[in-house]
């Protein structure tokens, strides 16, 4: 409310100090206009009613191996140590080892859980128990094999540099309902940063205002959100105030609306500065709720960062995406292979991604929140020859999965032969991915356009199908 | 085959309906122009004709059609049954039938054809038609309109401008004031606000040349070159690092330092194109002209291990296709990296003739020691020598010590600046088409080559790269001079003649004043290609100085200023307005050039990558250098440059977009550098001569924004400043930390400062008015 007094005081100093008033309701039309979001709205209602109004995109960056985690293949097991069979290997690009190597059983036990029967592998024992909410994607597959591409190509829909994000199409396309917040946010953990970095949440073409904006986990979530030593909320807001006044009266000399809008930037990046400190302010959760994510108010963590995006969604972010490094498990010693290395990841993650999804539906948020879990790609059944054992990227085939936002859950869709090498039935694309992530928030992906030199660009290009099988 | 073919095509004319009976009987062939061009024409130039050239093949013109497509020879003369023309249309290959959709030809249709073919395929020479477009038809030099009133014309440019607004009868605006107009000239052609000094000089000069006197002040200021460089440095897509996941960083400063060097002695733009296109193959090529080649060194550059490198050198060629075609030509030709483009008349062949350039050059690095270094060289070569005069004499003990010593030293060579260039390949790459865009599946074999539907390359024999970079930068070339007229022109009214400056093709806008774009491009060709006078012409010309306040017939009759009967107001640029920040405190550095440099920068960013780099703030003056020094990272850059729209640096940016974003707000209110400014800038004011708090106020007015405030201005500010010192003097420990010190006079020193933050975020003070 003390930011609404700024607003009004601003105007009342304004017009009382410099009386001006010819002109004055235009004028008061043109700050009404301008846009008071950090995300303006864009093209309004999407095509068609949605089933999910915000999308929670828990990005395994690396590529989590689907062998050790979702696609359970005693095929493989049977055939571990031998060279794989060169019809299958025939025509296909590795990043790293050599076509004759061998077949790598997984030593990891998988089991059916809940009534849908997932198989879902020991390393995962939360998600295990939130098997009926899920859907689970054993089919998924991608054109990059490295991964900076690969990442771009899954976010962007494009594996060069230089495209719309999905989050920045999104709020292009739906906009935003937060009016403190930026409507495409991104959060971050693990050990290195994100291959990509910021091409990978990038408005592209766009207008800038539809970039991801990377909250940070340590000091202001936002950059500059805290005012300078000696400023207080109250000089802070004189400060505004008089430079809204200064604004305003060049407004009045100009005419000029791109004035207005910032005088409304000021206002919002006042209020910003409430509202982000009181998004990342944990204190005000429950014990228990902090307990089922294993989060500490203060301490920077994955489980932390998917407690945050519970609170963006319920403030109306559009798009969030959580980062967690370091998926990338070719074996060797450093701690990157599919012995310690997933399982240190998996109990990094594991118990808060559950518990996202447990306490998105104890709210009555699931429904209208779509929750995604993936990398860039999967993992060759091949082992890396190293110690300990890893495995190569692999595009072929990878396990994704989804939940909430119009998914059917409890379900296990599509498979792979019976090495994990190829997908058998019910392919999904990257594009396909992307076009149902938009159908669900109302968006059509062949419609959803931006005209760019001269073409109409679209996220998933020239490709991409809704996945029916997957809809609710 | 043939035989059967012909067997088969036999019993269908005869089967055929309506069939002349002198054709069928082989007397009299087809007519070329009569018979055989209407059936191309409503039948296969949809596709095959000037719009696009699917398969590489055009059916509109004799040569190309007699030449073929990408899958060899269309048409046979002599032998229709070997002509897929033939094949196609009749339907004897059901795997290739054409047309692809929509009826088939009757088998009328097809039997002219193949009696056409049969008889020797005559087809008359007559001009190729050129492409209709306007942008690919030769410049013109358009009349300078006349006027009904000329009065406030002052150059040719106004008689175009003002022409088209009396034939709308709306009248142009007046001339902005001088303190705006002389904020607006140095911005636009330095980067830089007027100084207080500067804004009295040219007040008090009432010499009728005064404002002409200070476009040749500011031309010559080497300020100029900077500015200039950046927006040039904008479509080059310059950064200091390889992108990518390493994201190395690269050696390219010595490339910056070039263009700026460029602009301030005003080379011409054709020899500009050259150097960077191609000065490595110019004949007795300097160290200058291999570091233009720079220009095409800032692709990103993939380092990921498990990379097909092959993969990624492809990336870096088609990039380079890319840029020259958006930079230069102003045309979208990457559509036809992997099929012919859809609206404009470029095939596939047309993309990889051009690719054929880039692809014999190869990426090399150029030593360009400063002479500090070159001595440091010299002397370890002569330790190097000494060394190895010792090596035979001694024993075998000795003999090893020495080759241990030596192998150490020649680890240890100093290092020495250097650049990235082009050069050409040492054994020659022959390209083919990639079909579908991908280089594992290579189609036919081109050459290199510019597209048909611009003016042909004159050189003898296999053209090079120098050929290409001449026939860019030659006056017949329609686009060159066009494109480049009209980016100069967007960078002074916001939007270009030619508001898709990216695309020239039929997808893009029309000129909104098609004259003065032809005028203006032939004006700068006649010039010599010359820069300075492009500028000159634009920013003495009345449309240029008109104010650019709103006005209420405009808005409801041209609400996008495209007649331009006023000036716009523009945000500045990123780096600018970091820039105006730092000279309006006091703390710029006037330095020009030199490796980039590493200004305060919120600590984590460089977290935010993947491979971490350090970022060690510049030490003393570095600190404070212009923007366009500031080390750009491309997967971290700098968070300043990225809130107010900097380019990414992935590809060509040819307009940048202007945003207007809280987080733009926080930055200015809230970011340690801007308040250590504004701190900077309180104590200036505090410093200056002035002796009251009212001429201290008009003092601070001139430092921002190039005038002095209004009443009510002043009025607002000094509640402002009476307000604040009353906050400060109840909160003096407030005022310390804010002013990071202990001082006398604390309170009022605060205020100052808070006076002075409020100045820094004024709209006007980011804004070329």
């Amino acid at each position: 409310m003390e930011d609404m007094n700024l607003l009004q005081q601003t105007r009342r100093h304004f017009f009382g100090q410099c009386g001006l008033s010819l002109g004055s309701m235009s004028l008061l039309s043109l700050l009404g206009e301008a846009a008071p979001r950090a995300t303006p709205r864009t093209a309004g209602p999407g095509h068609h009613p949605a089933r999910a109004r915000s999308v929670i995109y828990v990005f395994m960056a690396g590529g989590p191996s689907q062998l050790e985690l979702f696609d359970n293949k005693p095929g493989l097991q049977q055939r571990h140590g031998q060279v794989v069979p060169q019809s299958l290997v025939q025509n296909r690009r590795f990043a790293f080892i050599p076509r004759d190597s061998k077949l790598l059983g997984t030593r990891r036990r998988f089991r059916r859980h809940g009534q849908s029967g997932a198989e879902i592998s020991e390393l995962l024992p939360h998600l295990a128990g939130i098997a009926d909410d899920i859907a689970i994607v054993r089919s998924a597959r991608t054109e990059a094999i490295n991964h900076g591409p690969a990442k771009l190509f899954i976010n962007t829909g494009s594996s060069r540099p230089g495209r719309p994000s999905m989050g920045a199409w999104v709020t292009y396309g739906i906009g935003s309902e937060s009016r403190d917040l930026p409507g495409f946010v991104v959060l971050q953990t693990g050990r290195r940063g994100i291959r990509g970095g910021a091409s990978l949440y990038s408005n592209g073409f766009l207008p800038p205002a539809h970039q991801g904006v990377a909250l940070r986990s340590t000091g202001d979530p936002i950059l500059d959100l805290t005012s300078p030593a000696g400023i207080n909320p109250r000089r802070q807001g004189q400060a505004i105030e008089a430079i809204n006044a200064l604004n305003l009266r060049r407004l009045a000399a100009t005419g000029d609306p791109e004035i207005a809008a910032r005088i409304a930037a000021y206002e919002m990046a006042f209020r910003m500065q409430t509202s982000g400190p009181e998004l990342v302010d944990l204190r005000s959760e429950s014990r228990a709720t902090l307990a089922l994510y294993g989060a500490e108010p203060d301490q920077p963590s994955f489980a932390r960062n998917c407690l945050l995006a519970r609170r963006l969604v319920e403030r109306g972010v559009r798009f969030v995406q959580l980062y967690h490094t370091d998926w990338d498990h070719h074996g060797g010693p450093g701690g990157n292979d599919i012995e310690n290395g997933i399982e240190a990841r998996c109990r990094e993650t594991d118990q808060a991604c559950a518990a996202l999804v447990r306490d998105l539906k104890a709210r009555g948020l699931l429904d209208s929140t779509l929750v995604v879990w993936g990398g860039e790609f999967g993992r060759t059944p091949m082992g890396e020859d190293k110690t300990p054992v890893g495995r190569d990227h692999h595009r072929d085939a990878f396990t994704i999965w989804l939940a909430g936002g119009g998914i059917k859950p409890g379900i296990t869709f599509g498979s792979t032969d019976e090495f994990g090498f190829s997908i058998a039935d019910n392919p999904v694309d990257v594009h396909d991915l992307q076009a149902t992530i938009l159908h669900l928030l109302g968006l059509d992906h062949t419609r959803l356009t931006y005209r760019f030199q001269g073409r109409d660009f679209r996220l998933t290009d020239v490709a991409g199908t809704v996945v029916r099988g997957l809809l609710a | 085959m043939t035989c059967f073919n012909r067997f088969l095509v036999f019993a269908w004319l005869a089967l055929a309906p309506g069939l002349s009976p002198g054709l069928a009987r082989g007397q009299a062939p087809p007519d070329f122009v009569k018979d055989v061009e209407p059936i191309l024409k409503s039948r296969c130039q949809r596709c095959h004709g000037p719009k696009k050239a699917e398969g590489g093949l055009r059916l509109d013109q004799k040569t190309r059609a007699l030449a073929g497509g990408d899958r060899g020879p269309a048409i046979v003369p002599g032998k229709s049954g070997q002509s897929r023309l033939i094949q196609f249309t009749s339907g004897l290959d059901p795997n290739n039938v054409m047309p692809p959709s929509g009826p088939r030809l009757t088998p009328r249709e097809v039997a002219v054809l193949r009696a056409w073919i049969d008889a020797g395929a005559a087809w008359p020479d007559r001009p190729a038609p050129l492409s209709e477009h306007w942008a690919f038809r030769p410049v013109t030099r358009p009349p300078i309109p006349a006027l009904k009133n000329p009065t406030p014309a002052r150059n040719a440019i106004d008689h175009f401008i003002l022409a088209r607004l009396e034939q709308e009868t709306l009248s142009p605006s007046s001339q902005a004031d001088r303190a705006t107009l002389l904020r607006r000239l140095s911005l636009d052609l330095t980067g830089m606000p007027p100084t207080p000094a500067q804004v009295d000089a040219f007040l008090a000069d009432h010499r009728a040349d005064a404002y002409e006197r200070e476009v040749e002040r500011l031309l010559a200021a080497p300020q100029y070159g900077e500015r200039w460089a950046r927006h040039w440095l904008d479509v080059a897509r310059y950064a200091d690092s390889d992108g990518y996941n390493a994201d190395a960083a690269r050696p390219i400063w010595k490339y910056r330092d070039w263009v700026i060097d460029a602009f301030n002695c005003d080379m011409p733009f054709d020899q500009f194109v050259i150097e960077q296109m191609a000065g490595d193959l110019l004949p007795n090529a300097t160290a200058g002209q291999k570091t233009a080649t720079g220009f095409h060194r800032n692709t990103l550059f993939n380092a990921e291990g498990g990379n097909d490198p092959e993969e990624f050198r492809v990336e870096r060629v088609v990039d380079r296709v890319h840029t020259t075609a958006t930079v230069f030509l102003g045309l979208t030709l990457s559509c036809a990296e992997c099929h012919a483009h859809k609206y404009d008349p470029f095939s596939q062949r047309d993309f990889y003739q051009i690719y054929a350039f880039f692809n014999g050059a190869d990426e090399a690095t150029l030593e360009t020691p400063t002479p500090v270094e070159q001595a440091a060289r010299a002397r370890h070569l002569e330790r190097v020598k000494a060394l190895e005069s010792q090596k035979a004499a001694k024993d075998a003990a000795v003999q090893k010590k020495i080759a241990a010593e030596l192998a150490t030293l020649k680890r240890n060579a100093p290092a020495v600046t250097a650049t990235l260039v082009l050069a050409a390949a040492a054994k020659p790459r022959p390209t083919r088409i990639h079909v579908r865009g991908d280089f594992r599946r290579p189609g036919p074999a081109v050459r290199p080559g510019v597209p048909e539907v611009l003016p042909p390359l004159t050189a003898k024999g296999e053209p090079n790269r120098l050929d290409l970079a001449r026939w860019l930068a030659s006056p017949g070339n329609p686009l060159t001079a066009r494109v480049t007229v009209n980016r100069v022109w967007q960078r002074y009214f916001g939007v270009g003649l030619v508001e898709t400056e990216n695309d020239f093709g039929k997808q893009g806008s029309p000129p909104s004043h098609p004259q003065l774009l032809d005028w203006l491009a032939s004006e700068f060709m006649a010039r010599g290609w010359s820069m300075k006078e492009l500028h000159r012409l634009i920013v003495r010309s009345a449309t240029y100085r008109q104010a650019s306040h709103h006005r209420a017939d405009l808005t409801a009759r041209d609400p996008r200023n495209v007649l331009l009967a006023k000036q716009n107001r523009l945000r500045l640029d990123a780096e600018i307005v970091r820039d105006v920040t730092l000279a309006a405190s006091g703390l710029l550095s006037a330095r020009v050039g030199g490796p980039s440099v590493f200004p305060y920068q919120p600590a984590g960013v460089m977290a935010l990558r993947r491979s971490p780099r350090p970022w060690v703030v510049s030490a003393g003056a570095d600190r404070y250098r212009r923007g366009m020094y500031t080390h750009y990272w491309r997967t971290s850059p700098h968070p300043f440059m990225t809130t107010f729209d900097a380019p990414r640096s992935d590809a060509a940016c040819t307009r940048r977009q202007r945003s207007n974003t809280p987080l733009q707000a926080l930055v200015l209110l809230n970011d340690p550098e801007f308040v250590d400014n504004a701190r900077a800038l309180a104590s200036r004011i505090l410093e200056s001569p002035a002796t009251d708090d009212g001429k201290r106020l008009q003092h601070a007015y001139l430092l921002c924004l190039g005038r002095r405030p209004t009443l009510a201005e002043q009025r607002l500010l000094q509640t402002l400043l009476e307000e604040q010192v009353s906050e400060f003097s109840n909160d003096e420990p407030a005022a310390r930390q804010l002013l990071g010190r202990d001082e006398r006079d604390v309170a009022r020193r605060a205020a100052w400062v808070a006076v002075a933050r409020v100045l820094l975020n004024l709209d006007e003070f980011i804004t070329r008015e």
